[in-house]
């Protein structure tokens, strides 16, 4: 997937980890989240009934909130770095020719991605926080 | 030199000409194929928008008598079905293979034989599933199919509908996977994945998309069709199944389809819109992000069709929040368009009249779609005409209006002539002012209490005048339709060719030369987004052959494979010439499906056989082929391989991407086992013994053991030993059958009746899948050991054997997880 | 479910104007600006304005806006736990093409009836839905949202009703060929009048004049208390013709709707499960509509 062999001078400037797949780690991650919600909410209130208290899952939903966040947000803080190392001037356009131009522009996409899923992340917490049975 | 160029030309048009007459059928090149393909895609678009007048019609009045409530539900369930799977998926598929190589500086697409299958296989089955209505014997049970009503109440409708779409989405996913590729594999050199066209990127997500959608609807085909063919109680409640799993099922599938029809639109307009505001999209990566974006967040939507089943609150409120989230990246999208209308200057035309009358369209649907997000609301105008007129707003904006400015943007590179524009105005205004006409009324005939696909209500209701107008607004929409489909279609033998890039657009697609089949005279080298704009010396360089691989010296059609992310050249490829296996390939399967609907078993076998010899004999000869010289020049003293294997070449891809598919079928067959062991509080029920856990556990050792050996062939094979590598094969193959047959002996042997219950019916539908697996690989050894016995395969050329193992990993990996949910998991409850 | 008379029924009103309102406003904005930037003549030329364009417009924006109307559109999910038990409990009973309605008493016995629903104003009635064939959902739009009604499962909704009158409920999920026929008249009484009514619909219907019903063997499928007729696979008719509409919504009640009914109810009704009884002679039909007219 990647290789820039060609190219060892620039990626010492801007790394060279962001490829297609590490672009889709935060999405992934709030996909991953979602599941977890929803999976362990489904199936403790078809066993335990509707009448059941969510509380043990609120403590679920709420704890892999909180890591699905860090994982986000320790994806954000790499991006950020290379947004930092190689964003010189406002040029938001990534229109150059060049692989490491190609690595900018995956990273800018990545950290972008990264705020979407944490805002989806929390989005998706707000139930959590009102409802107290499975009714 | 000047004499030379003109015979590698002659040369280049030989080779890529279309055969001519009654041969023209088995031509396989992306601009013929998908030229047929959207015709076809329009005519099923015209059936079923007569379909939809005919509603309109018998709605008109109150009480109407026109036609009977038979034929009523027929008719929507039709229109619904139509739309969705025989226009708005296929017109996507349809315009990315007429368009997409020329716009990444492709020759063709990687695989144009398996476009021409999914072709095929497309219009066999659309044909049968409308021809139906014909006969009295369409489905009617609506297009979500909901059981009991279709699983027990239904005749042959349903088994047409689910036979012919389950074929129809063979098509799908053969798109997605040749798609797929194209994007990653086939841009020109140096065109990074940061200058890929936006088109491109839109086709990416959305095939991956299909691959993960596409899918639990096909296991939901399955496990729907074993209960109407064989009686395994899936969906029946008296013998513990349940109707709530097809909805999962149905809807994991509907809702991403919504997306998967809405974002390849909205690509369109990502290329239209900068070409007439004359200037560079703003927001590439913004855009790039909520295509990505939108892709993953329209997998968590799919509960929102079910808000009123009775679900736990909860559960609402996540899928609430998701409905809500998908929202940001749309609305991104948008703004970015709108921000490159600002910052250019517009250039007035009937596409862009198309693009504004889609974002004025699909905003209002946008909007009602934030507010049916919200359960509460939703409890009130679900399946009400609210929801009618809120999904025709995001479809026929989102959709329906793109595609027509597509249409109108691109039929001038197409066909040579130009549209007019005078009719393409009135057109325009006919279908805007009718649709909302027609389905603006229809979110207050739902306020109202007017539910969905009824066929007839009462004078008193107060729906009348409401019904009256959208019956109205439907005509004038349909003639506005027609008016444009007039315009294409007429005879326009006397008007002047348009000149080329006649748009002075700035994307690749427009620099081929009209009637050239093969795309371009040479691949030109990319370096910017717009290259006819950055690069007034572009064309003329294409023409001169200053790119590469400016000719076919072997006489072979030919394409270049870049690396993904940097589009560095790798691979020559040859694709695929004329060929009439694609075609005799889908006639056998079509005939598997639509005799299986009548029952007529031997039939059934025929046509089995037929596509089994059809696609041997295709990959036997046309697949894997080893050159006649390992490597040539392109031009510009590159020298590339002709024949790679492995993680490198686009076959490898191409099964990889499969599988991700067949993988996902798989995981949706085992949520299917798992949803009944949620709701059942005894799994496996009391009285029901499982399959044990001895012969899933031998099983379980028996596939492993043929993966391995599959594995160790490859190794061995490549280190210089094909005898043993066949040796090797032989084992798998041994394994591999008795691993099925061991597999079998579990639920077997312990009497599990599949028509007793859910579940041992689910345990074996499991188990099913996995032996129906197993032979293929079993065969896909078989082919391999052959290949080496007849030096169709060495130790230098691989491929074949790479792409078998990739096989072996995905379903030597699902057979151990078979045998492990099967024999484990009851030993856990 | 735009003149709501229920509680439900009036928050989801209140949340829809909010939400249109909010709709039209997007949209005259949105469109506005597409407006400006395809007509107008100054245009800002940075590509910095164009992403503080889009952060603003389509991130920022939407994602508070969003998050406000998830928190208030989800307030109104119903969380019936910690609310009080329910004033009365009614079991439906959806069956193509019509609702088999029995009422908990107030001695805790079940009161059978069909296709036509009484309830109390200003009290909180839970519904018990159950289907015995197909999916089928209950929407009474004036009192509140739908809920489906599902073989199977057992489904549980509550609705309050706050204004008394006659509303009309139907079938909203579809369910077969007469999906469209499904309806029943929902009337909703002062606490008194409810007691009163529900006595009498407690009480034994008439045997008298009952014996070409018996006889045509009405009774194998249809209840009428208190006689020999004690069916139940078709509506109880104990007390028929107090009821507003016959076939379920399909038409009113009246001596000429029901000799029709009687002849060809699948003209009437397409697909209904009762036979026509076209071969009945004069007298018997229109004995049989007596009896049953009599039916109060």
């Amino acid at each position: 997937m990647r290789g820039n062999r060609a190219h060892n001078e620039i990626e010492r400037e801007t790394g060279s980890g962001t490829d297609l797949w590490s672009v889709i780690i935060a999405p992934g991650i709030w996909a991953v989240h979602f599941l977890v919600c929803y999976v362990a909410a489904a199936i403790f209130c078809e066993k335990f009934g509707r009448d059941a208290d969510l509380g043990g899952i609120r403590l679920t939903v709420i704890g892999a909130t909180l890591i699905a966040l860090l994982g986000i947000g320790w994806s954000t803080i790499r991006l950020w770095r290379v947004r930092g190392r190689s964003l010189t001037d406002d040029d938001f356009e990534y229109e150059h020719n060049t692989p490491e131009e190609r690595h900018r522009f995956l990273s800018h996409v990545a950290l972008m991605l990264c705020v979407l899923s944490a805002v989806a992340v929390l989005y998706v917490t707000i139930p959590m926080l009102y409802l107290t049975t499975c009714r | 030199m000047t004499v030379d160029k003109d015979a590698e030309t002659a040369q280049l048009q030989r080779v890529w000409d279309n055969p001519k007459g009654w041969r023209a059928l088995s031509d396989v090149n992306n601009s013929v194929i998908g030229l047929w393909y959207i015709a076809t895609a329009f005519a099923f678009m015209l059936f079923g928008g007569v379909l939809a007048l005919i509603i309109r019609v018998q709605l008109f009045v109150p009480d109407n008598t026109l036609i009977s409530a038979e034929l009523y539900n027929q008719t929507f369930t039709l229109h619904g079905t139509v739309m969705m799977f025989l226009f708005a998926v296929p017109i996507f598929e349809a315009v990315a293979i007429l368009i997409l190589p020329g716009m990444l500086g492709a020759r063709d697409l990687p695989f144009p034989r398996l476009s021409a299958f999914g072709y095929w296989c497309y219009l066999i089955g659309g044909v049968f599933v409308c021809g139906s209505i014909f006969f009295n014997a369409a489905p009617d049970a609506g297009w979500f199919m909901y059981p009991p009503l279709s699983t027990e109440q239904s005749g042959i409708g349903a088994d047409i509908w689910l036979l012919g779409l389950s074929f129809i989405e063979v098509a799908s996913i053969a798109a997605a996977v040749e798609l797929i590729v194209g994007v990653l594999k086939c841009r020109a050199p140096g065109m990074h994945i940061n200058l890929t066209p936006l088109y491109g990127w839109y086709v990416l997500v959305v095939g991956a998309m299909i691959l993960f959608a596409f899918p639990p609807l096909i296991a939901g085909d399955i496990l729907f069709e074993m209960e109407r063919l064989l009686g395994w109680p899936f969906f029946d409640v008296t013998r513990g199944g349940d109707p709530i799993l097809w909805q999962h099922l149905f809807w994991i599938f509907g809702h991403p389809e919504v997306y998967i029809i809405f974002l390849p639109a909205i690509a369109l307009l990502a290329m239209i819109v900068p070409t007439f505001a004359q200037r560079p999209i703003t927001g590439y990566s913004w855009i790039v992000l909520s295509a990505l974006g939108t892709g993953f967040l329209s997998f968590g939507l799919w509960v929102h069709h079910m808000f009123t089943t009775g679900l736990p609150s909860i559960s609402l409120g996540f899928f609430s929040a998701a409905s809500e989230a998908v929202a940001i990246p749309t609305g991104i999208q948008i703004f970015a368009f709108i921000a490159t209308v600002m910052l250019g200057s517009v250039v007035r035309s009937v596409p862009m009249l198309f693009c504004l009358g889609a974002l004025a369209v699909f905003i209002i649907g946008g909007l009602t779609g934030v507010m049916v997000a919200v359960a509460p609301f939703d409890f009130q105008v679900h399946d009400t005409y609210f929801i009618v007129a809120h999904l025709h707003y995001t479809l026929i904006g989102g959709m329906l209006f793109p595609v027509m400015a597509g249409i109108c943007y691109y039929y001038p590179l197409i066909m040579g002539k130009p549209l007019s524009r005078k009719l393409g105005i009135w057109s325009f205004w006919l279908m805007f002012i009718g649709f909302n006409t027609a389905f603006l009324p229809m979110h207050l005939t739902g306020m109202l209490g007017m539910p969905r696909r009824v066929f007839t209500y009462g004078a008193d209701r107060g729906w009348t005048e409401l019904n009256m107008l959208s019956s109205v607004g439907a005509f004038v929409f349909a003639a506005g339709f027609l008016l444009l489909a007039w315009d294409c279609l007429r005879p326009k033998k006397r008007e002047p060719q348009v000149k080329r890039n006649v748009w002075n657009a700035g994307t690749l697609e427009w620099a081929a030369r009209y009637g050239d089949t093969w795309g371009m005279r040479s691949i030109p080298e990319v370096n910017s987004r717009y290259p006819l704009w950055d690069d007034p010396d572009f064309m003329r360089k294409i023409d001169a052959g200053e790119g590469l691989l400016a000719d076919a010296q072997e006489g072979r059609r030919e394409t270049l494979v870049t690396s993904t992310l940097d589009a560095r050249p790798v691979q020559v490829l040859r694709v695929g010439g004329p060929d009439w296996l694609p075609m005799i390939a889908a006639i056998g399967l079509g005939a598997v499906f639509i005799f299986m609907t009548f029952k007529l078993w031997l039939l059934t076998a025929a046509g089995g056989v037929l596509f089994l010899v059809a696609v041997l004999r295709w990959l036997w000869v046309g697949t894997a082929e080893i050159p006649e010289k390992d490597s040539k020049h392109i031009g510009q003293g590159i020298v590339l391989p002709l024949y790679v294997s492995g993680t490198r070449s686009t076959g490898w891809w191409a099964m990889f991407i499969t599988m991700t598919g067949d993988l996902t079928a798989f995981l949706a067959l085992l949520f299917g086992y798992f949803f009944f062991w949620t709701i059942h509080p005894n799994f496996p029920p009391v009285g029901i013994e499982g399959p044990g856990w001895f012969w899933p556990l031998v099983a379980g050792l028996l596939m492993g053991l043929s993966w391995g050996s599959t594995l160790a062939a490859r190794f061995v094979n490549g280190s210089g030993k094909p005898a043993t590598a066949r040796l090797l094969l032989v084992l798998g193959m041994l394994t591999a059958i008795l691993g099925g047959l061991a597999l079998m002996a579990g639920p077997w042997t312990t009497g599990l009746d599949p028509t007793s219950h859910a579940y041992p019916a689910i345990v074996w539908a499991l188990v099913v899948w996995i032996v129906a697996h197993l032979a293929t690989g079993v065969l896909m050894q078989g082919y391999c050991f052959a290949r080496s016995l007849y030096k169709k395969m060495t130790p230098t050329y691989d491929a074949d054997l790479w792409n078998v193992t990739l096989f072996w990993h995905f379903v030597g990996f699902c057979g151990v997880l078979c045998a492990l949910v099967i024999g484990a998991f009851p030993l856990l409850t | 479910m735009l003149h709501p008379a229920g509680e439900d029924a009036a928050a989801v009103a209140n949340l829809f104007w909010v939400m249109a309102a909010g709709t039209v406003v997007i949209w005259l904005i949105i469109m506005g600006i597409t407006v400006y930037a395809v007509l107008g003549k100054r245009r800002p030329k940075t590509e910095r304005f164009a992403d503080r364009f889009i952060l603003v417009g389509g991130v920022a924006f939407p994602t508070i806006t969003l998050a406000a109307l998830l928190i208030f559109g989800l307030a109104l999910l119903p969380d019936w736990v910690r609310a009080e038990p329910p004033d009365l409990r009614i079991h439906v009973t959806a069956e193509q093409y019509w609702w088999r309605v029995a009422y908990e008493g107030p001695g805790g016995e079940s009161i059978q009836s069909a296709n036509e629903i009484h309830l109390p104003v200003d009290s909180t009635v839970e519904f018990v839905l159950t289907s015995t064939d197909v999916i089928h959902s209950f929407w009474i739009p004036s009192l509140g949202g739908k809920m489906d009604v599902i073989p199977g499962r057992i489904n549980l909704w509550r609705l309050r009703p706050t204004d008394e009158g006659i509303f009309r409920g139907v079938c909203a999920e579809f369910c077969g060929p007469s999906h469209a026929l499904m309806a029943f008249p929902v009337v909703v009484h002062s606490a008194d009048n409810f007691a009163a009514w529900r006595e009498g619909e407690a009480a034994s219907g008439i045997a008298q004049g009952n014996e070409a019903f018996i006889a045509t063997g009405c009774g194998a499928c249809h209840t009428v208390r208190g006689t020999a007729a004690s069916g139940q696979v078709g509506p109880d008719l104990t007390h028929f013709a107090s009821r507003r509409t016959m076939g379920a919504g399909t038409m009113p009640i009246s001596a000429e709707n029901l000799a029709r009914w009687l002849i060809d109810p699948d003209h009437l009704k397409p697909d209904v499960r009762m036979p026509g009884y076209e071969t009945l002679s004069e007298d018997d039909r229109a004995a049989l509509v007596s009896y049953l007219m009599a039916l109060k």
